[in-house]
């Protein structure tokens, strides 16, 4: 009787089964897709629950009927979700473990990360994997693969000042002018400034203005030299990432008069 | 499910090579294997997943996967993949019925979805290789590509398994009796359709749109029960 194609059917769902679970994978999948398809939503913390759970109920749908646990021996379902419990197990131990349940980036990837640029040829790739940087290491490094990148993608952005703010933008980036310090863009961001993403100093996108507001009497064209020449002179409160002691006069030293004024120029710009 | 008899009564068919023969657990030795299998092989696609997710949002160099990841066109090719999946218990129950022409037809189904569904893969890699993103540009091009590509090949020798199955098919050998080996390849291939399930939702909807590591990926802990 065992053999018997009637009652070995017996044992998998019917067609309509069948029809019913595939609909019903189709309409789930359709609504993971719906839950990302406002551009506001999509990468949202909040997403990632509703997902993991369709996406489990598929799982267990397809396992449970496709694969037809549900009507097997119970000790299949064992075997499996053992391996599955095990995977699980270890995929949550490697995570915790780098302590990437909240995948902030680390420091060392936020301060050196550079962002992406879409090329117009089309077949390049080779620009992005060059521009990996080097450790921002003491010795201070010139980075000179972002900054023949960068020149002709902010054309026509260079106002007033001209020439000096173009320079300054340069220094901003490499750390080299006449001179040489570690590259502002490591530790500071600038909004709309591809390469200055850095999250280790104070956020530099109004600088321009914000700076004539730190220090009492100070104007802001003094207040910006002083913070790039005696860095530890004052440290303003009530900024975030304002670190004491981060921005050391040995960053900087290297630079010359032309360069600072060069940085200054560049900054007053940022409004 | 003992009362289905799996423990095996000896009912005279005895040439029923494939009927339940008697053995210590009740579950046909093969059955069992495959199933073994399929479990260690959670192992192996939760390390590539583990490590998936500890670089995620470590990159130091672009192409970020919200600079080319794209959710729609995937979207799509999930559809296939979940189609094959129901083409697959399709000709799984038309060898129970033993309806030859069916069997046939569902097999070669099955595979050619399969088939159109690594296509879409051929065509993403291309596409990603052209956008600058190679397996040794970044972490994410390094774990992004061993992982969909393992799947990759596994579906691939899917398609193999199934188109060779078609051809045993094409010689009138499956049957009710021969149930077994489509059962396998099915649960082979399903195994496979519910890891995509797993990486797109990981891969794509969920990390689809990770910036470069400036701006913080946000993962409120408390969801992480789910993970
Ligand atoms: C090692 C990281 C680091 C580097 C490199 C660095 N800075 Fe800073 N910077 C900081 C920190 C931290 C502060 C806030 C604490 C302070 O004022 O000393 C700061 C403060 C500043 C300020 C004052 C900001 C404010 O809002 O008051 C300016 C201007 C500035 N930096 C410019 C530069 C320039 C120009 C360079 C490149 C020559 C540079 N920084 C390189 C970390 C850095």
């Amino acid at each position: 009787m065992s053999s018997d194609p009637a009652a070995h059917q017996s044992r998998h769902p019917t067609l309509k089964q069948y029809v019913g679970i595939a609909i019903f994978l189709f309409v789930v999948t359709l609504v993971e897709f719906l839950i990302i398809l406002p551009e506001d939503f999509r990468g949202q913390g909040w997403t990632i629950a509703p997902l993991v759970i369709l996406s489990a109920i598929k799982f267990a749908a397809v396992i449970f009927f496709y694969m037809h646990l549900k009507f097997d021996n119970r000790l299949l379902t064992w075997i499996f979700l053992g391996g599955l419990a095990l995977g699980f197990a270890v995929t949550m131990a490697l995570v915790g473990l780098f302590g990437t349940f909240t995948p902030s980036p680390r420091s060392y990837a936020a301060a050196n990360a550079v962002a992406f640029v879409h090329e117009t040829e089309g077949s390049g790739g080779h620009h992005e994997t060059a521009a990996a940087h080097e450790p921002t290491a003491e010795t201070e490094t010139a980075e000179p693969a972002p900054a023949s990148e960068v020149q002709p993608a902010e054309p026509a952005a260079a106002p007033a000042g001209g020439g000096l703010v173009d320079l300054g933008r340069s220094i901003f980036i490499t750390g080299t002018g006449e001179g040489v310090a570690t590259a502002c863009v490591t530790c500071h961001t600038i909004e709309g400034m591809p390469e200055a993403i850095g999250l280790l100093g104070p956020d530099l996108t109004h600088i321009g203005t914000e700076a004539g507001t730190r220090q009492a009497g100070v104007s802001a064209e003094d207040y910006i030299v002083e913070s790039i020449k005696n860095p530890e002179s004052f440290v303003a409160e009530g900024i975030e990432r304002a670190t004491p002691g981060l921005m050391t006069t040995a960053i900087t030293s290297g630079l010359t008069d032309a360069d600072i004024e060069a940085l200054t120029a560049f900054l007053l710009e940022q409004k | 499910m003992a009362h289905h008899a799996e423990t095996g009564h000896p009912t005279g068919h005895a040439p029923a090579v494939h009927a339940e023969e008697q053995t210590t657990t009740g579950i046909n030795h093969r059955k069992l294997l495959m199933w073994v299998f399929l479990s260690s092989d959670c192992l192996f696609f939760g390390s590539l997943i583990a490590t998936y997710m500890v670089y995620r949002g470590q990159s130091l160099v672009g192409p970020y996967p919200v600079d080319i990841i794209d959710v729609p066109i995937t979207t799509i090719s999930t559809f296939v993949l979940l189609c094959s999946s129901f083409a697959m218990v399709r000709a799984l129950a038309a060898t129970n019925e033993d309806n030859q022409g069916k069997i046939q037809f569902w097999l070669l189904m099955t595979a050619f979805l399969g088939a159109i569904f690594i296509g879409f893969q051929v065509y993403e890699f291309n596409l990603f290789r052209a956008e600058g993103l190679r397996i040794d540009t970044n972490l994410f091009g390094a774990t992004f590509f061993t992982l969909t590509g393992f799947h990759g090949a596994h579906v691939t020798l899917g398609i193999v398994w199934l188109v060779a199955l078609f051809f045993v098919a094409r010689k009138g050998r499956l049957g009710p009796r021969t149930a077994l080996d489509v059962e396998m390849a099915g649960l082979y291939w399903h195994f496979v359709d519910i890891v995509w399930i797993v990486i797109f939702t990981l891969l794509y909807l969920i990390g689809g749109f990770d910036t470069g590591p400036s701006a913080t990926i946000s993962i409120d802990p408390s969801v992480l029960g789910f993970l």
